[in-house]
């Protein structure tokens, strides 16, 4: 499945071969279907990632992470994240291509705060030094949770507008919710099965990502006859 | 008893109001129609102006107006929400087109420039657009035809079809299937989660194809000559083909590529569950709509 130049695809879609590997690795995708197809996937996860709003964390998280790795917190300026962000660059080595899939579920699933009440703009945030990596472990478990609180979140707002939208309306959202509820459960028995196949753990990932659009869309109904 | 029914139906014609209003259209306006319900029939003219015709009941009351680059008809309730209102809405080809509405049934013909619908319960079919043409409903069917440009098609409940389209399409669905008959797409993104898929159209050179099902097959048209990568992944499902296809690679779990012609087009078909068939062009609606008897007599029994 894997050759010397399918570790290096991330690096060639964000520009970063040199010339001649370019080159070289150009011949090798006329030849390797495997490695286009990693790339058509890598392809697929960075399209979608770009197409992510960034979103300002609501409070300031850095005296939290500095305490959690034993860093003073000391006195720090303040600075206007719009200032020092730059464009988000997605950058994959393959094996974290599954949980970057199902993390890309959960980042997205960040605008559901856009949708909800409660959401205020945060205004400004500390710069942070680097900190370590988290593991591909961590960070699956991370946008786990995430997603969860997303579906929760939207599901929330759903169930206090459900009064405001038409009764066959919420049949018909909630039956399709149930549809993307069973085929969820069913690729996570798949996953539980064989969880380094690619392709059902982004299957998992586009079918949460299915829901969260249908549920921000069913927000948005109660949204827009509030 | 029918003394008082005929009675009513007079009262209700006596306070239907007719509109019949034409208003000029300068080059570049768009149209913009916000209908609560009823149904939007949009058709086109040589003339450079929007013609509305409708009869709203008394208490909905219909405006229309224009200014800088929208002409704009909405239906507004005196008391409470609008009443359903049926518009006949005649545009110049030329014109953009907004229409929205909640029960509300959307048809245009006709149009050569960006069209946007959005509807919860209603069924929407266009015919014509160009540009961006973005069409979606919650529980209503969705159906395109003669469009070309960049193409979002989107239902929650029922099936979306395109025909005789082409540019760069997406196309998805929750519960239902999705169909792309005679369709010249550069990309396109396809998926639904508990519906059929088929796609019937050429597939370019360079071109990005990923066609997406959790519970329904996939039907994809190619020949031998076709140049496309093909990537086929399932997990509890078959695969079928027309024709021999020569075999590169196979993966862990029920995951394989192969490679038609040069190869040059990147084609992802995957169904969890489901059948992926190749089947020769013009043959792909025969073999779903066989499945579907199928279907209906399997629902018989």
């Amino acid at each position: 499945m894997s050759d010397q130049w399918t570790d290096r695809l991330s690096e060639y879609l964000d520009g970063e071969l040199p010339p001649e590997d370019r080159a070289a690795l150009e011949t090798h995708l006329r030849h390797c279907t495997a490695c286009g197809a990693v790339l058509a996937d890598l392809k697929r996860i960075v399209t979608r990632a770009h197409g992510l709003e960034d979103r300002l964390p609501e409070r300031d998280l850095w005296p939290g992470i500095a305490a959690r790795i034993g860093l003073d917190t000391g006195e720090r300026p303040v600075v206007d994240l719009d200032a020092v962000r730059v464009r988000r660059q997605v950058s994959f080595s393959l094996p974290q291509l599954i949980a970057a899939g199902i993390g890309l579920v959960a980042l997205s699933g960040g605008t559901a705060w856009l949708l909800h009440p409660s959401a205020q703009p945060a205004v400004a945030v500390h710069e942070a030094p680097a900190v370590p990596a988290v593991t591909v472990a961590n960070r699956s478990s991370v946008a786990g949770q995430r997603y969860a609180a997303a579906v929760a979140d939207l599901e929330r707002v759903l169930d206090q507008g459900r009064g405001r939208l038409d009764t066959t309306t919420v049949r018909v959202i909630e039956r399709n919710l149930a549809t993307i509820d069973s085929a969820i459960a069913q690729a996570q028995r798949a996953v539980a099965a064989d969880s380094a196949n690619v392709y059902l753990n982004s299957h998992l990932a586009e079918t949460r990502q299915r829901k969260l659009e249908l549920l921000r869309q069913a927000a948005a109904l109660v949204s827009s006859v509030s | 008893m029918l003394v008082t029914l005929a009675s009513g139906a007079l009262t209700a014609l006596a306070l239907l109001q007719q509109i019949d209003t034409t208003v000029a259209a300068q080059p570049g306006q768009r149209l913009v129609v916000d209908s609560y319900g009823g149904e939007i029939d949009v058709k086109t003219w040589g003339r450079n102006a929007v013609r509305v015709e409708a009869d709203p009941p008394s208490r909905t009351s219909v405006e229309i107006s224009s200014s800088g680059g929208v002409v704009s008809v909405r239906s507004e309730g005196r008391r409470g929400p609008p009443a359903t209102v049926d518009y006949t809405i005649t545009v110049p080809a030329w014109m953009g087109l907004d229409l929205s509405g909640v029960y509300t049934d959307v048809k245009v013909a006709g149009v050569r420039a960006p069209i946007t619908v959005e509807t919860v319960q209603g069924e929407v079919d266009v015919a014509g657009g160009e540009g961006t043409v973005s069409l979606r409903s919650v529980q209503g069917s969705v159906k395109l035809s003669n469009a070309k440009g960049r193409i979002d098609v989107h239902s929650v409940n029922e099936e979306v079809r395109v025909s005789n389209a082409s540019g760069e399409i997406t196309a998805e669905t929750v519960n239902g299937d999705v169909v792309l008959e005679q369709v010249d797409a550069t990309s396109l993104d396809a998926a639904t989660v508990n519906g059929d898929m088929g796609y019937d159209g050429p597939i370019r050179n360079g071109g990005r194809y990923t066609l997406s099902t959790h519970n329904g097959d996939i039907t994809l048209a190619a020949t031998e000559k076709t140049s496309a990568t093909v990537m086929v992944s399932t997990f509890s499902g078959d695969f079928e083909s027309d024709f021999p296809v020569p075999l590169r690679e196979t993966r862990k779990g029920r995951r394989f590529s192969f490679t038609l012609g040069g190869g040059s087009a990147q084609v992802s078909l995957e169904s969890f569950q489901g059948t992926i068939r190749l089947v020769r062009p013009g043959h792909g609606n025969q073999e779903r709509d066989q499945n579907d008897h199928k279907d209906h007599d399997r629902d018989d029994d």
